[in-house]
């Protein structure tokens, strides 16, 4: 009994432990955040006069509403657009046999070797060609199809029951019908799991929105972030002020909808 | 008569019509496959593939990327001129650094973490569960800037507490050190990787039958022992899975530290592979020099890639 004990405390030293180190960063940022100028550059850690004057400063500094909707614009279109395309994809390769269905397999598989850094120059050729820099299009395209989300969705759609969908075709269901009427309410929660991983990652995505705008006003949020952290301002308030800002919509997500979140990451793994 | 005709030829175009249109549904049936594939092959293809063969042409030209010029070819002149740069010798040894490095951080701690923690009921281990991930789903950018923060060279917590712990007398410049700099990228990686890889083992040691070790226990194996012997060959699948993931990513998880907080440098001593293909395209606008990059790496990556593949297949023990 007493062996069981000191296991269960050691466990819980370990947990605890580990929690700290993850949250603790994320604690610092936002005490951070409210500290006046002359607290800025102590260690205490709980701010003695809270001030709001960080984040003033930030709003001033850069155009964050702006960015805040630029992200949200672009993380909201490569979400759709993801999940559209894998949906289509996904049920294709469930539904039919067909020629050529391994080659596509490999196909999707292989992209997993090909990192983002390998094909970026020809894509901001290609982006540039098309006009579509400093617009949230050209930060969206590229990724509009995504091989993590085909093969998520994949995976949730094989186990959906094979005769349910013969039931329905024989009711005279086109197949259109039978994905969005039949197969997806059954399967809500695995896609809007999905489509938080997405929004997520694409949210928090910035090498290529950094090559593919140049102007504040049509950067996402990461990006004006980024550009603040080298400017090499001392201004450190308003830098933890600024990022907290704009990691706020991801934790609020994740408040919300954290067992979702940690359950579809275990099930689906990173991108 | 004619009447009767008429119908009977009616009923022969009816036939006709049906049949061409049964033939008509029946290659849509045939081609409807590729028409619900077709968006996302066709996305992937614009940019994925495509992109990647121009890459390949790209590695064996010279061009620096200005609207109205034309590649000139220059054979394996790219691939000499990387060999000659000292940066893009720092970037292999690096990456392998990274690489290994990640390992403790991926595989190692997380799943002796995950056996430490088994058997943990339900609502705890949810709220552990919950903090550990935070540093996986913060972007790359939020992490660089907070820990460009706590590693400030003046007023950084971490040198403030150095200090006044009597450990350190002076301010350290973590990220313009050469030592420094790129353990510090390294922990950074680790430290929001390990959450996420502790979750992904205790879901699979959740898995594994519980018989398994009562049984071990009754014949009188030790805790170690049951650890060698049960627990890290049913784990196996997802040793492998963990270390195909680090070995193929890390170099880009890395890849957003190394921008936002060193640059790669100083000197070179940070930068990796992905840095180095970055810098030469958008710095030195040598689209040549890092499509040589990309081509070489892809294919040192492609033959890694493939020889996990393999072992994943002959060393992986599942429990059937």
């Amino acid at each position: 009994m007493k062996r069981i004990k000191s296991i269960t405390v050691l466990q819980h030293f370990l947990l605890i432990m580990m929690s700290i180190i993850a949250i603790f960063p994320l604690y610092w940022m936002i005490i951070s955040s409210f500290k006046n100028e002359s607290e800025i550059f102590t260690s205490s850690f709980i701010p003695q006069a809270p001030t709001w004057q960080n984040y003033l400063y930030a709003f001033a500094e850069m155009p964050i509403i702006q960015m805040l909707f630029n992200s949200f614009v672009v993380a909201t279109l490569m979400t759709i657009l993801q999940l559209a395309t894998s949906l289509l994809a996904g049920y294709a390769l469930v539904r039919w046999n067909f020629k050529g269905k391994l080659l596509i397999f490999t196909l999707l598989s292989l992209t997993w070797l090909i990192p983002f850094q390998a094909v970026m120059i020809p894509n901001y050729v290609l982006i540039n060609q098309i006009g579509l820099n400093e617009n949230p299009l050209g930060i969206v395209l590229p990724f509009a199809a995504s091989t993590f989300a085909i093969l998520s969705i994949y995976q949730s759609f094989k186990s959906f029951p094979t005769a349910l969908i013969d039931a329905a075709r024989l009711d005279g269901e086109s197949d259109l019908g039978i994905l969005f009427r039949i197969i997806l309410p059954n399967i809500r929660s695995t896609v809007v799991s999905l489509g938080i991983i997405l929004f997520i990652n694409a949210w928090n995505e910035y090498l290529w929105p950094m090559l593919v705008t140049k102007e504040m006003e049509n950067a996402p949020i990461q990006i004006g972030l980024k550009s603040f952290v080298n400017s090499d301002v001392n201004m450190w308030g308003s830098l933890m002020a600024a990022t907290t800002i704009s990691c706020i919509p991801i934790l609020l997500i994740y408040l919300f909808l954290q067992k979702h979140i940690v359950d579809s990451f275990v099930r689906f793994g990173i991108k | 008569m004619s009447e009767v005709k008429r119908i009977i030829v009616s009923e022969q175009e009816k036939k006709v019509t049906e049949q061409k249109s049964r033939r008509a549904a029946r290659s849509l049936i045939k081609w409807k496959p590729y028409l619900f594939l077709l968006p996302a092959i066709l996305l992937l293809g614009v940019w994925m593939y495509k992109p990647l063969l121009s890459t390949f042409v790209l590695a064996f030209q010279k061009w620096s990327m200005v609207p109205g010029t034309e590649p000139i070819t220059v054979g394996l002149d790219n691939f000499i001129r990387l060999f000659q740069t000292k940066d893009f010798i720092h970037s292999i040894e690096n990456t392998i650094f990274y690489t290994i490095g990640i390992l403790p951080f991926s595989i190692i701690i997380p799943m002796l973490l995950a056996v430490a923690t088994n058997g943990l009921n339900g609502r705890v281990k949810n709220v552990y569960r919950a903090m550990f991930f935070i540093p996986m789903i913060l972007a790359p950018v939020t992490v660089g800037a907070i820990w460009r923060w706590l590693f400030h060279p003046a007023n950084g917590l971490v040198n403030l507490t150095l200090q006044k712990l009597g450990i350190t007398d002076g301010n350290i410049s973590f990220f313009t050190d050469p030592v420094y700099a790129k353990w510090l990228i390294l922990f950074m990686t680790g430290w929001g990787l390990i959450g996420f890889s502790t979750i992904i083992f205790s879901a699979a040691l959740t898995n594994i039958n519980r018989d398994y070790f009562e049984a071990a226990a009754l014949d009188g194996a030790t805790k170690w022992k049951q650890l060698l012997t049960i627990t890290i060959p049913l784990l196996s699948p997802t040793i492998l899975f963990m270390l195909t993931m680090s070995i193929l990513f890390s170099s880009q998880f890395t890849f957003a530290y190394i921008d936002i907080l060193t640059a790669g440098g100083p000197f070179g001593s940070s930068t990796n592979i992905y840095y180095e293909m970055y810098k030469y395209g958008f710095n030195n606008l040598n689209a040549g020099l890092s499509s040589a990059a990309a081509t070489l790496f892809f294919i040192v990556f492609a033959i890694i890639a493939i020889g996990l593949n393999l072992l994943t297949k002959k060393f992986a023990f599942y429990d059937n």
